[in-house]
């Protein structure tokens, strides 16, 4: 099974010449996604990648800050974001993204969706680039 | 007064439509009611304007990629070749092979290094392409980069240093720019996780125009000492109109660095064997 997600690995480092990436598969694991829900606390807004902080509420109240890091603002800007507006402090949203290898509450964000159930890409998919 | 300016004239759409043929050997065809191919004084193409490259659904959203794929059917654009490894002697396939297994956390780019060509071309933020007369200048978002190419036949300066984006020279052939990019350092990778490359290596670069929207954009790569034979890329570029190159500080916050060093110290599979 190990062989077969290494050569899988292979096949699309391989072949995404074009992606311009950033490491993804050094940082990150595209075999384990995740998805939390709750409350925007902090937004870094800063190249290469932004980050973001989403405080999750769990068993017993106990709060858990969630850390996601996402494209460029460059690249954002250009698919509709704006600054200070489409992401903030005490917005409800739900992360989807990929764990990272290192920090369990660390992970690569692939797409938010706020509380009125619009959706926007925040990262790139798993395995390719943003920057 | 006006008959030598009609013949002129007449001389001038002969000469634009002689000068067409690379387009209509790719059996392209523009779209119905797309706007013609802008030129310049000379007759070429005029590739001014501000050009993206890479992923559609990446870089634009599912709709507007759909859209793209679209109107590239509707144009009766071929599809490019798909990539191809890089055709390396067996030491340097090894050597990749290794960067592979490490996942790409030595990719230089990942750590704001200056790439160079062709991979620069197709990162994912846009460039603006300026047509001069006897000079191209493009400028590139990413890294603040930018490129002189003369086009009047100057050859290379015979004081060139190794450089991350070496040094280019250009000329036309028919409606395609030609670049012939030399001098390169071996601080970059070329199209991809591991492709590294020699102090020998060249590139020609063709950009060719094919209708008001998109460049055909092919990169041969000849490197004697690391390729058994030369290497292509291939990647369409696409006009922004309206877009402008922002400003890219890489290094303004970048994060990775520290945490490659986490990972190259903690991750079994960052041990070197």
């Amino acid at each position: 099974m190990k062989t077969v997600f290494v050569l899988a690995l292979g096949l699309i480092l391989a072949a995404t010449p074009l992606s311009g990436h950033h490491s993804f598969a050094a940082e990150y694991e595209a075999d384990k996604p995740v998805t939390v829900s709750g409350t925007v606390s902090t937004i870094l807004w800063a190249n290469p990648h932004i980050y973001f902080t989403v405080d999750v509420k769990g068993e017993a109240g106990k709060v858990t800050q969630w850390r996601f890091e996402g494209y460029p603002p460059n690249m954002l800007i250009r698919q509709g974001w704006k600054r200070d507006v489409t992401l903030k402090p005490g917005m409800a949203i739900t992360v989807s993204g990929w764990r990272s290898r290192l920090d369990p509450s660390h992970g690569a964000g692939r797409q938010v969706t706020f509380a009125d159930g619009s959706k926007l890409w925040v990262g790139p998919p798993a395995g390719t680039g943003g920057q | 007064m006006r008959r030598p300016l009609e013949w002129l004239a007449a001389i001038v759409v002969v000469l634009i439509v002689a000068s067409m043929p690379s387009s209509a050997q790719r059996g392209t065809a523009l779209p119905s009611g797309s706007k013609p191919i802008p030129r310049a004084a000379n007759g070429r193409p005029d590739l001014s304007g501000v050009w993206i490259a890479g992923g559609l659904a990446l870089l634009f959203g599912e709709a507007e990629a759909e859209a793209i794929r679209k109107a590239d059917a509707a144009a009766g654009r071929p599809p490019l070749p798909p990539p191809e490894p890089p055709p390396y002697k067996p030491e340097a396939e090894a050597i990749r092979q290794q960067y592979l297994a490490r996942r790409g956390i030595d990719d230089p780019m990942a750590r704001c290094l200056l790439s160079g060509v062709p991979r620069i071309t197709v990162r994912p933020l846009p460039f603006e392409i300026i047509q001069l007369p006897g000079r191209i200048v493009i400028l590139y978002e990413v890294h603040h980069a930018f490129r002189f190419i003369p086009t009047d036949g100057r050859p290379h300066p015979d004081d060139v240093e190794p450089s991350y984006l070496g040094d280019s020279v250009g000329h036309w052939e028919g409606d395609t720019l030609v670049v012939d990019v030399t001098s390169f350092n071996t601080n970059t990778w070329l199209a991809g996780v591991g492709s590294i490359h020699s102090d020998k290596l060249r590139v020609t670069e063709r950009y060719t125009r094919d209708t008001h929207d998109t460049i055909v954009y092919e990169a041969t790569m000849e490197d004697p000492e690391v390729l058994t034979k030369p290497w292509k890329q291939y990647a369409t570029l696409r006009l922004r109109p309206g877009e402008r190159i922002r400003e890219y500080e890489c290094l303004e916050n970048n994060e990775d660095i520290v945490r490659f060093e986490k990972l190259l110290q903690t991750d079994p599979i960052f041990k070197k064997p």
